[in-house]
């Protein structure tokens, strides 16, 4: 029955996906808002009926459905239930088709009445639609019956909805990964709406390529949506990292696994596209790159889902293989080759005759970051599409890992920093030697001395004091900067710090978000260069003293919950000289039930300077091998994280541009320049 | 404080504390790694066999914990790095060794980004300069 229902409004969203496109299309000449209304409304609703439908199967155990019977378990808990019904690849799919139908309904709704731009916009909008609607129909279906049971799970499946349906009786339950820790409930969805989110300002980008309208209008109605794109990513992509760290247990937070590359890659590609946004409405420059780094992105977001979903790339994070991949690939494929081609057919009307006054001035150092941060990209991607070229190549087997993207990324990030700490304050157009010199002055010397204390307290590694000395200056420029223009206004200090940041939220909530950067950029560097790691094996009453800090071995202990049976030590953490107790912590090992391996859950104290991580390695109750791992300001890469998206969130949050009444007033010009 | 002033405390300030960083750094240097950083950083460039995708270092498998202890065995016996490869190359293939820096493939692998770079930047400064033109004819 769920089944039947299911498949009807997977059904219904496609056609009303297909309905969009065509009205869409249609409306685009005299571009009426209101005759997009039906298919919007049917699409939103079909969306959401997908997505319930599935979570009530999941909910009341309905095994004879595949994704339910071979996701699910009827002891698996509620919350890693709800999280069934989009973390599994089929899944997966359904939440992507639901996030875009909602940003595709968000958008109608902000459109102008008379809206040419965004009415073919959204025709674009419905045309990825038809994409993730038409996979979730045929190789992709949610909804498959069970034929056949092997085990606990599916052995076979069918699409035909009425098919005699088999019925596992307890179900696999999910991946053990997947219901280890509460973050990988919330960590994909995030990265989701950050992935759906650029199809918003792609599609805009595609209408007004194809409407000849090149201007400024669509970025000026897409800030907002590639903001809240951007912000969903970053946030997305620190739950990531957190999560890996928190429950991996290897002792990390990135390994530069392909699929975490295929969500770094367009956030680089977004970042350079937010900055460079801003230099085309500030200064008029760069329209043609603007259009190049949204169709990179949005295809860079396709091309993450192919890499986690496709099983092309040996990763931990590739769950699954299926037709869903090569489905993937080809529509990745339409995307770059559609876009660039509409792109090379307009670029005519899109050149320009650049107009950049000098290399030492704002827009000259967004280039310089345009520049690194799209090498960035493109050297990630190369290398994680190396081992596939040298194969097609050669034949031959290599594999590209940390060591190269470790060694690459240094000083890519580096120069980053570097372009960063000269351009932050800089002014627009020419920035003289004296400005630049004014107001970088107090800063480089702080940045100097950090250093120097640094180097002070022992440290000798070089790429650590680099990271500080220019982290710090970045971080003394900004509030040097800041607190210059609030002491300017004359006014109370409160008032005044309204005041600067309400006048320009968007520079201001750059500049936080830089300051967060910063912060992000001296964990990194002392979490890789400074951590010490051991693997001490304890019998109970044992101690070890690693990094600075003294590790007791307490005692054993198990419990037995619905889902797992958890294997765990009690492991006091001490100081160096083993008299101060700090904390008891329980690092385990999780195994659940399906005959899966064990899954190591790693337990953290974390102190003002440094976290103390434990994980078990191996070894039994009387004599256990514990990996032990000391990472110095640890914290302050989630601290610093969560300050880059603060900043996000209050640059999104800036005033919007002046809009004559509300959304439904006809805008003379058609393609009106309402703040999206 | 006259901006003179003020730029004399930074210089100042910023010559001392690199001065401070120089020596420190040049003073502190460790010449020859330890035998625990040669197995760290080996493991790091070694996949594991049966782990999907993680190092030796990364991974908290068993299986990876025999193998970093065979790498310090190794190490300990005198092996050098690239032979110690070699033995995992030899025994998983070659595409087990995820540090590619020895291998004639990864030549590409850097200069490709270092080419793009450079065009990169180069496209960069012919902005600047296309730019200039303009201003300088009187109009």
């Amino acid at each position: 029955m769920i089944a039947l229902l299911g498949n009807l409004a997977i059904l219904t969203a496609f056609g009303a996906a297909i309905w969009l496109v065509a009205a869409g299309a249609m409306a685009s000449r005299d571009g009426v808002r209101s005759r997009l209304r039906t298919p919007v409304m049917v699409l939103v609703v079909a969306a959401l009926a997908v997505f319930v439908l599935l979570e009530i199967a999941i909910l009341t155990h309905d095994f004879s459905i595949a994704y339910v019977a071979d996701n699910t378990a009827t002891t698996t808990p509620f919350i890693f239930l709800l999280a069934s019904g989009w973390a599994a690849l089929e899944g997966s799919i359904v939440l992507w088709g639901v996030v875009l139908a909602v940003f595709t309904f968000l958008v109608w709704r902000r459109l102008l009445a008379v809206d040419q731009l965004g009415v073919l916009a959204l025709a674009v909008m419905g045309g990825v639609a038809v994409f993730w609607f038409g996979l979730m129909a045929t190789a992709g279906n949610p909804f498959s019956v069970c034929t056949a049971v092997s085990g606990e799970f599916c052995s076979a499946s069918s699409w035909w909805p009425l098919a005699d349906a088999v019925t596992p009786v307890v179900g696999r339950g999910p991946n053990p990964l997947l219901q280890n820790h509460i973050l990988m409930a919330i960590h994909p969805p995030m990265l989701y709406i950050g992935y759906v989110g650029f199809t918003v300002p792609f599609a805009f980008a595609i209408s007004a390529l194809i409407r000849g309208d090149v201007g400024r209008a669509w970025l000026d109605r897409t800030h907002r949506w590639s903001m809240v794109a951007w912000i969903f990513l970053t946030f997305g992509i620190l739950l990531g990292g957190w999560w890996s760290y928190e429950v991996l247990g290897w002792g990390g937070y990135w390994a530069w696994d392909p699929v975490e590359n295929a969500a770094f890659l367009p956030w680089l590609t977004a970042t350079a596209f937010i900055h460079s946004a801003v230099v085309q409405r500030k200064r008029g420059m760069l329209q043609s790159w603007n259009f190049v780094l949204v169709i990179a992105t949005f295809s860079l977001t396709i091309l993450g889902t192919f890499l986690t979903r496709s099983g092309v790339i040996a990763s931990v994070h590739a769950f699954t293989q299926s037709g869903v991949g090569p489905a993937l690939l080809m529509f990745l494929g339409l995307v770059v080759i559609g876009s660039l081609a509409l792109f090379g057919l307009r670029a005519r009307d899109v050149a320009q005759v650049p107009r950049l006054d000098s290399l030492v001035s704002r827009e000259g150092f967004i280039l310089a970051n345009n520049l690194l941060l799209t090498v960035f990209a493109f050297t990630v991607l190369f290398g994680t599409m190396y081992p596939l070229i040298v194969q097609a190549v050669s034949g031959s087997d290599v594999a590209v890992g940390r060591p190269f993207f470790d060694r690459a990324a240094v000083p890519l990030a580096l120069l980053l920093l570097l372009a960063l700490a000269a351009g932050a304050t800089a002014p627009w157009r020419i920035a003289t030697g004296t400005v630049l010199w004014r107001r970088l002055r107090a800063a480089i010397a702080v940045g100097l001395a950090a250093g120097a204390v640094t180097v002070a307290t022992g440290v000798r590694s070089l790429g650590v004091v680099i990271t500080i000395v220019l982290a710090v200056t970045i971080i003394a420029e900004i509030v040097v900067r800041f607190t210059g223009v609030v002491a300017a206004r004359g006014e109370g200090v409160v008032a005044a710090i309204g005041t600067v940041i309400g006048n320009d939220r968007g520079y201001w909530g750059g500049q936080l978000s830089h300051v967060g950067l910063a912060l992000v950029a001296i964990s990194l560097a002392t979490t890789n260069g400074l951590a010490v790691r051991d693997v001490v094996t304890l019998a109970p009453g044992d101690t070890a003293v690693v990094g600075g800090y003294c590790v007791e071995y307490l005692e054993p202990f198990t419990s037995v919950e619905p889902n797992r049976e958890v294997t765990g030590v009690r492991v006091a953490i001490l100081e160096e000289s083993c008299e101060d107790q700090l904390d008891v912590l329980e690092p385990r090992i999780n195994t659940y039930a399906g005959g899966t391996q064990p899954v190591g859950t790693p337990a953290v104290w974390t102190g003002i300077r440094d976290d103390v991580y434990i994980g078990i390695a191996g070894g039994t109750a009387a004599s256990v091998d514990l990996n032990v791992f000391v990472f110095p300001l640890q914290w302050m890469l989630w601290a610093g994280g969560l300050v880059v998206v603060a900043g996000g969130i209050l640059a999104a949050a800036r005033k919007p541009s002046r809009r004559v009444g509300t959304s439904d007033v006809v805008s003379v010009a058609g393609g009106g320049s309402g703040d999206v | 404080m006259s901006e003179r002033a003020r730029s004399v405390v930074a210089i100042s300030i910023s010559l001392v504390a690199a001065a401070v960083i120089l020596v420190g750094l040049a003073g502190g240097g460790s010449p020859t790694p330890s035998e625990e950083a040669r197995v760290s950083e080996l493991a790091a460039s070694i996949k594991c066999p049966f782990c999907n995708g993680e190092s030796l270092a990364d991974s908290g498998s068993g299986v990876a914990a025999d193998y970093r202890a065979l790498i310090a065995e190794r190490v300990a016996s005198g092996a050098t790095d690239a032979e110690i490869r070699q033995e995992f190359a030899d025994n998983f293939g070659s595409s087990i060794i995820l540090d590619t820096s020895t291998s004639p493939w990864s030549v590409a692998l850097w200069v490709v980004p270092a080419v793009a770079l450079v065009i990169g930047g180069a496209v960069v400064i012919t902005m600047r300069r296309s730019a200039r033109e303009p201003h300088e004819v009187p109009r």
